[in-house]
């Protein structure tokens, strides 16, 4: 009897030690706690339990106040921010305009930061008084709030005190959830803060694992050992279902796989066969390419169902997604018959399109497509996919699928002429400005526009959408420069976005968020 | 003695300049390394304060003149990715990865030798076929494959062991078998060819002529024999097991510094990539320095002087 007693006390301590606990597997591990130095999705979510920001996306895509209570563009350069009250770090002091503009400056001008893409514009933070920080930046910059989101608020005094390499080993946030033991870029234990401003979470103990190997995590998954499992596989999908212990959650997410062809070199594409003329300069023909890719059997096929089809290149939670776009529709024959209009119809009967070359002769229209083979969800698989359904329309197409340490390179250097690539970003001004404006010497714009797309009226519209300080107007030029950019000139062809994809214990209650960031603390027990 | 090892560590120390000197200007040849450490939302202008602050913006001579004066203090710089010391993070890694080689490599010998054995003086009967059989398996077999399918049965169906990390002997047991199988096969296969040159040799048969137990002339006449390449072959496997057990270290999850180096690779941390590099290269020196010292354990013919 006394034997019974032992292990039912046993077996209930295990059940509420399990029940308290939840361990989540990620692809990556942060590779710092230091929250200014690494700018990185895995790294930022790690952090993100323990430090939090003036403001942040919400998972509609709204920019919401987070440690601010409110900002107020006094005149385009300065921007007054009132602090949340009464938030308590992990150590007990409060939170004060001090902290916050100490965190801000820190972002923004250390030399190592890599946090500057968002708020290097800033020049100054100062705290006027207890509650009040006062920001002022070099250039207007209407979309701070948002780019705030990655400036975590650190305390200053415990900062001074135990120096850079200090604060890394033992970082102290606001966050829901304490520091309490890490190996770097392996494991990261937390236990809750109990003295948290906002709803605590329902797990007081959190483990960050970085588990890379896939079929790993859904065995973790399986066996008990592990809560949620970040990119589980289109493989496992069934496997995972069928196993009764839990269950895919999948979210559309905020990156896009996209077509992109050469702009700017009439004659020398290095996807083409020597001497050939490029045809992409002409949108009529990147709309046949366009009509040739059948994208619902790729998301059906290829991804199994972990991507939805694009129908622009913003994803719907971003500012500037126009409800005015869809896709072409699938259609060969149409395609076909766009390429032929252009003069690029098979002459010699050998049922291929032929091109010009310079010289008056006519060669087959030969294309290397270019893509990462271990960059995106099957990424090589879609290029091969492209590739056949141009071969369908008489484009003798052929897949160059290369890591991504040799394919990025090759891209910024403008070796493509016609290739695959994905782009996520919340910052839709960050998109536009660097992928939709032309480039220029300075590299202030353009600066991923590698294909050289090009136009004056689209331009315009996105130089003017960076200036404005209304969102709801920001949104319509937004809108109306996406509503050029992509029906009528078609910049890039969008593919799918694909899915934040997570294996969920069947005790848990979570979905994950459209960018990516994998949280803990917005997981609840069921 | 003495002299020996004083001149084999100055050996070493040459070895370990020139090697970091390949890597060094190898890492070079790869490309612009903010390729792959500046965040795509920053500026071209602090991708270049960016630089700065890692010191890669100086010629590389000078990198180069600056790589190898902090290398002779033993000062191997900071990870671009995490700020701490590189050699740290190696080091800090270093005993799981060790710890596991050394499980592996005692699964292996254990049950590899006396195997290698019993199929050299049973050659050509049925448990030196069978036993060959299993080497074939052993050899073949690919590390990944091996390792997932020890965690579908033993983690997914049976739900004995723990699928991933490294915290308690349970941890040990698949990776270990995982990483000592192809060792097993080897070793087998190795101890099976040397016993069966050995046994053939002159000196055996006087062994046997004088009338001492089979059990001596195997095991204390024959088997110290073939211990010398056996010994050279294990001080080579585990040398590449600890620099290349990076498959086992990723499939379960282990925190060793092969995963570490992987990462570092991919992410152009080059202090981290040099730092694995280094300590590989002093790893291999110290295991081929006391294989040396063992062949004069067991050969006594053998002497450093």
């Amino acid at each position: 009897m006394k034997r019974l007693w032992i292990i039912g006390a046993f077996i209930l301590s295990v059940a509420f030690a399990g029940g308290d606990k939840l361990v989540v597997a990620y692809q990556g591990g942060a590779v710092t706690l230091d929250p200014h130095m690494r700018n990185e999705t895995t790294t930022l979510a790690w952090q993100h339990h323990i430090f939090e920001t003036p403001f942040f996306f919400s998972r509609e895509g709204k920019v919401e106040p987070v440690l601010a209570e409110s900002i107020e563009n006094v005149d385009p350069n300065t921007w007054i921010l009132k602090i949340r009250k009464g938030v308590k770090f992990h150590d007990g002091s409060t939170m004060t305009a001090e902290d916050v503009a100490f965190s801000i400056t820190r972002a923004a001008t250390h030399p190592k930061s890599q946090m500057k893409g968002y708020v290097g514009k800033v020049i100054s933070a100062t705290a006027v008084d207890g509650e009040t920080v006062e920001i002022k930046t070099k250039v207007p910059d209407p979309l701070l709030p948002a780019h705030l989101d990655h400036a975590a608020i650190i305390p200053k005094a415990y900062f001074e005190k135990v120096g850079e390499e200090g604060f890394a080993k033992h970082p102290i946030g606001t966050g829901p959830y304490k520091f309490v033991e890490w190996l770097n870029a392996d494991h990261l234990t937390l236990v809750r803060f109990e003295d948290y401003w906002g709803t605590k979470p329902d797990f007081k103990n959190v483990v960050l694992k970085n588990i890379p190997q896939g079929a790993t995590r859904v065995a973790g998954l399986l066996s008990g050992e592990i809560d949620i499992a970040e990119k589980v596989l289109p493989q496992d999908f069934a496997r995972v279902e069928r196993s009764g212990r839990a269950t895919v959650k999948q979210t559309a997410g905020t990156r896009v796989i996209y077509v992109a062809m050469d702009y700017w070199r009439e004659y020398g594409s290095e996807g083409l066969p020597e001497g050939a003329k490029n045809p992409f300069l002409d949108p009529q023909a990147r709309k046949a390419v366009y009509m040739a890719i059948d994208e619902e059997a790729i998301v059906k096929k290829i991804m199994g169902g972990a991507a939805t089809v694009a129908p622009q290149f913003l994803a719907k939670i971003h500012e500037g997604y126009s409800p005015n776009i869809t896709r072409f529709p699938y259609d060969p024959k149409a395609a076909r018959k766009l390429l032929e209009d252009l003069g690029y119809g098979d002459k010699n009967g050998d049922g291929w399109l032929e091109l010009p070359t310079k010289d008056g002769k006519r060669v087959p229209f030969e294309l290397r497509i270019d893509a990462p083979n271990d960059r995106y969800l099957n990424d090589a698989q879609i290029a091969q996919a492209i590739a056949s359904m141009l071969r369908d329309i008489g484009i003798k197409a052929e897949v160059n699928a290369v890591p991504k340490k040799v394919f990025f390179p090759n891209m910024t250097k403008g070796h493509f002429t016609l290739y695959m690539a994905g782009w996520g970003s919340m910052d839709s001004i960050n998109t536009m400005l660097s992928m939709f404006h032309s480039k220029d010497a300075e590299g202030l714009y353009g600066r991923f526009n590698r294909e050289h797309y090009h136009n004056p009226k689209v331009d315009a519209l996105i130089e003017q959408a960076a200036q404005t300080f209304d969102p709801g107007d920001r949104n319509d030029l937004l809108v109306q420069a996406m509503d050029i950019a992509m029906p009528v000139d078609i910049a890039y062809i969008p593919l799918h976005y694909e899915n934040v994809i997570a294996g969920v214990a069947k005790g848990v209650d979570f979905t994950p968020r459209p960018d990516e960031y994998l949280h803990a603390f917005e997981a609840k027990k069921k | 003695m003495l002299r020996y090892l004083i001149i084999r560590s100055f050996q070493t120390l040459i070895a370990v300049l020139a090697v970091a000197t390949l890597i060094f200007l190898g890492l070079q040849m790869t490309g612009d390394p903010m390729e792959n450490l500046a965040p795509q939302d920053m500026s071209d202008a602090q991708v270049e304060e960016l630089r700065k602050a890692y010191g890669l913006d100086k010629p590389i001579h000078i990198q180069y003149v600056r790589f190898m004066e902090k290398l002779m203090h033993g000062d191997l710089g900071i990870s671009f990715l995490s700020g701490e010391p590189a050699l740290k993070l190696i080091l800090e890694r270093f005993p799981t990865t060790f710890n596991l080689v050394m499980v592996s490599m005692l699964i292996a010998i254990v049950f590899g030798l006396p195997m290698g054995v019993a199929a050299a003086i049973r050659a050509d009967q049925w448990v030196d076929r069978f036993l060959r059989f299993l080497s074939v398996l052993g050899i073949s077999a690919p590390t990944f494959w091996i390792g997932i399918m020890l965690i579908l049965i033993f983690s997914v169906n049976l739900g004995w062991l723990p699928s991933s990390g490294l915290s308690s002997w349970k941890h040990y047991l698949m990776p270990a078998f995982t990483l000592s199988l192809y060792r097993i096969a080897l070793f087998l296969r190795m101890v099976r060819s040397t016993m069966l040159d050995v046994l053939n040799q002159d000196f055996i048969r006087t062994a046997r002529a004088k009338g001492l137990a089979e059990r001596v002339v195997v095991y204390k006449h024959a088997l110290r024999n073939a211990l010398i390449p056996f010994i050279t072959v294990a001080g080579l496997q585990f040398g590449a097991l600890m620099a290349g057990a990076v498959v086992t270290e990723k499939i379960f999850a282990i925190p060793g510094m092969n995963r570490l180096a992987l990462d570092a690779l991919y992410a152009d941390d080059r202090p981290v990539i040099i730092a694995f590099i280094i300590v590989t290269a002093v790893l291999f020196a110290v295991v081929n320095l006391v294989v040396d010292l063992l062949y004069a354990l067991i050969d006594p013919r053998v002497r450093y002087a």
